[in-house]
């Protein structure tokens, strides 16, 4: 007997497939955003659907990031589903009053009054020279303030099973961070594996020696070092994606961590004040007792992107670090004599190699 | 020549903001009410015109000065005190306070303490209107000070763009909390409102209901026939300090003189038989409110996380 082949899908063309999904099943969802509409379609997540759907429904936007996001809540009041775009998610912070001040609070602040559901989608670029300005990971920024939805979909196939859920059912206002450099890569799709609530933690890989729990493209970085330490050291470790950084359920943590013990946290962001300080909040909390080491984290160096690709090479994890830093904690010495790969660049790898993962 | 039944029910409703207000005054040293208030007194014509103007179904949206569209607006007072003294029976169960007054079965769909940040909302109102094809029209009321703020020239832009039915309406009572107009904007707000393509029109006359009335009710219905945003500005002046319940004519920044010359003016002030007509049924009317709004309970814990997500 052979197994059916697993169904193929790009993260883009899971983009593209939850856009039209959502423009198709409710006459009152419209995407509005800088380029929503043109011959580029937001990296191929709405190319064509301004087309299919009209300019009133896909619609190109001024450069006005805090009025469009402002225009969103008018929208939602209104029982227009928005869908913002922003093709890099450092032009979010120009809409921050409105995400923060008033998008967050409106249904709190006026007990119940008003609802204002709607999807911002913004891309996190990396690679190729983005600096400074084109390459912020902000979700924990976000993930800080109440009544925001927070999620970073490491796959095309999170994106399948979540941004539905999200646009039908999730009344509340979402901000997702998505990652340029997964957009052309292929994933497996088990339409069939869709978790209830998609907003849970995902265990994405069993293992008994270690937890790396990851975020958005780290989540795969994760996979390729776990499958390196079990090639080449016997250590298997246990990928979590937290996939939803606004409701993490502590009990997807702690079962793993009671299992291996070890916690690694990869994201793709600065670890101070962020998903990782999160993520060991949850944990100590919980049980410190569940923690045979101490605690490993992995995320952008303290400081601004460096355009310098010697430099960029050097400012974020790479499978090499994360291979090193998970073989430190389960051998417990850092001298660990596990063979790291001599990868130095994510980007390089991604260029030539497009999965499927 | 004897007032129209019109002029009658704006006296009364601008009467009835302004006696709120005035019990706010009286309550606020009990410190019943635990929130920073920012009072309409003088401002109550802007409202009052506007909104009679505006046909079930028009939207309309505010600033944290809000308690005089949410009154105009049809807002119930036992809710609206209730809501100004953190409780359970506010409009928005005490979440909200004096500050964000809302009351979307009147069309006030909400009001904001960061300055000029409700204009894309009504601008977005205005464009579901538009993609609904639902005749509503969206009055956008703020102060001079927002047209200082970018997000309103943002919105105005794509107002302009789109030719949505939207209605600015700038109240220009010249001051942004101790600021004056004159040493906040280089430009003349007529200009700005041509320079987006707006039909602009200026009231002089803030305090007269009649006319706010006329000239909104002339165009929201010029609006609804599908002729795009317009702006109109009224002149108005602030009684009070920018926040609180006192006054602060003898700090500086603002004279009395002009003050008083507007009050020399101000209907509520001397239209003396109407006013004596209708004092003693709305002073009942807000002391049957207060009681009422006295009787509901502090919210409990079960509110603290209700309606976050």
């Amino acid at each position: 007997m052979t197994q059916p082949r697993p169904e193929i899908v790009s993260y883009a063309n899971a983009l593209l497939e939850a856009m039209d999904g959502a423009l198709s099943q409710s006459p009152n969802t419209v995407i509005l955003g800088q380029g929503a509409d043109d011959h580029k379609g937001i990296f191929g997540s709405t190319t064509g659907l301004a087309t299919k759907y009209g300019a009133d429904r896909v619609s190109d936007m001024p450069l006005m990031e805090d009025g469009m996001t402002g225009i969103a809540v008018g929208l939602a009041l209104n029982g227009v589903y928005p869908i913002l775009t922003h093709i890099r998610s450092d032009f979010v912070l120009l809409s921050a009053n409105q995400i923060i001040n008033l998008i967050a609070k409106y249904k709190y602040m006026f007990g119940g009054l008003f609802e204002v559901p709607m999807l911002i989608r913004t891309v996190v670029g990396r690679s190729w020279g983005q600096g400074a300005q084109h390459s912020q990971s902000l979700q924990s920024l976000f993930a800080h303030i109440p009544g925001l939805t927070v999620v970073a979909p490491s796959s095309a196939e999170t994106i399948l099973d979540t941004y539905p859920y999200l646009i039908a059912k999730h009344r509340a206002p979402v901000i997702s961070f998505e990652h340029r450099m997964l957009y052309n890569l292929d994933f497996e799709v088990d339409r069939s594996a869709a978790p209830a609530n998609p907003l849970t933690p995902r265990v994405v890989r069993q293992g008994r020696d270690l937890t790396i729990v990851a975020t958005s493209i780290m989540v795969l970085e994760a996979r390729r070092a776990a499958r390196w330490l079990a090639d080449n050291a016997d250590i298997q470790a246990e990928v979590i994606d937290l996939h939803c950084l606004s409701a993490i359920d502590p009990a997807v943590l702690m079962t793993s961590l009671g299992k291996t013990g070890r916690l690694l946290v990869c994201d793709t962001s600065w670890p101070g004040f962020g998903t990782a300080a999160e993520v060991c909040r949850l944990v100590v909390e919980q049980d410190p007792g569940v923690l045979k080491q101490p605690v490993r984290s992995l995320g952008m160096a303290p400081a601004p992107c460096p355009t310098a690709k010697a430099l960029e090479d050097l400012y974020y994890p790479n499978l090499a670090t994360v291979v090193d830093a998970a073989a430190a904690l389960v051998r417990g010495r850092v001298d660990h004599g596990v063979p790291l790969p001599a990868e130095k660049t994510m980007s390089d790898i991604y260029k030539k190699f497009r999965g499927p993962f | 020549m004897p007032h129209t039944a019109a002029y009658r029910e704006m006296f009364r409703t601008s009467l009835l903001i302004r006696r709120v207000e005035e019990k706010i005054i009286d309550l606020y040293p009990s410190d019943k009410i635990q929130s920073p208030v920012h009072l309409s007194i003088g401002q109550e014509a802007v409202s009052v015109g506007l909104c009679r103007a505006l046909a079930p179904g028009d939207l309309v949206f505010g600033t944290y000065r809000s308690h005089a569209l949410y009154v105009a607006c049809g807002g119930d007072l036992t809710q609206m005190f209730a809501e100004l003294m953190g409780r359970i029976g506010g409009i928005s169960k005490g979440k909200a306070g004096s500050m964000h007054l809302a009351y979307p079965a009147g069309g006030l769909m909400g009001s904001s303490a960061v300055v000029a940040s409700h204009i894309p909302h009504a601008v977005g109102s205005a464009l579901a209107a538009k993609l609904h094809r639902s005749g509503q029209v969206v009055a956008c009321v703020f102060g001079d000070g927002s047209l200082e703020e970018g997000v309103a020239h943002e919105s105005f832009n794509y107002a302009a763009l789109k030719q949505l039915p939207v209605l600015f309406v700038c109240e220009n009572n010249a001051l942004a909390v101790h600021s004056r107009i004159d040493s906040r904007q280089a430009f003349s707000i007529e200009a700005m409102a041509r320079m987006y393509g707006f039909p602009y029109q200026r009231i002089d006359a803030g305090y007269d209901f009649e006319e706010v009335h006329r000239t909104s009710a002339a165009t929201i219905d010029a609006i609804r026939t599908g002729v795009g945003p317009q702006f109109l500005e009224v002149a108005t002046v602030r009684a009070k300090e920018h926040v609180g319940t006192g006054d602060d004519f003898g700090v500086g920044y603002r004279d009395r003189a002009s003050y008083d010359a507007w009050c020399a003016k101000d209907p509520l002030l001397q239209d003396r038989a109407t006013y004596d007509a209708l004092i003693a049924d709305i002073d009942a009317e807000i002391t049957a409110a207060v009681a009422a709004a006295e009787a509901s309970p502090a919210p409990g814990l079960e509110e603290l996380l209700t309606d976050v997500l």
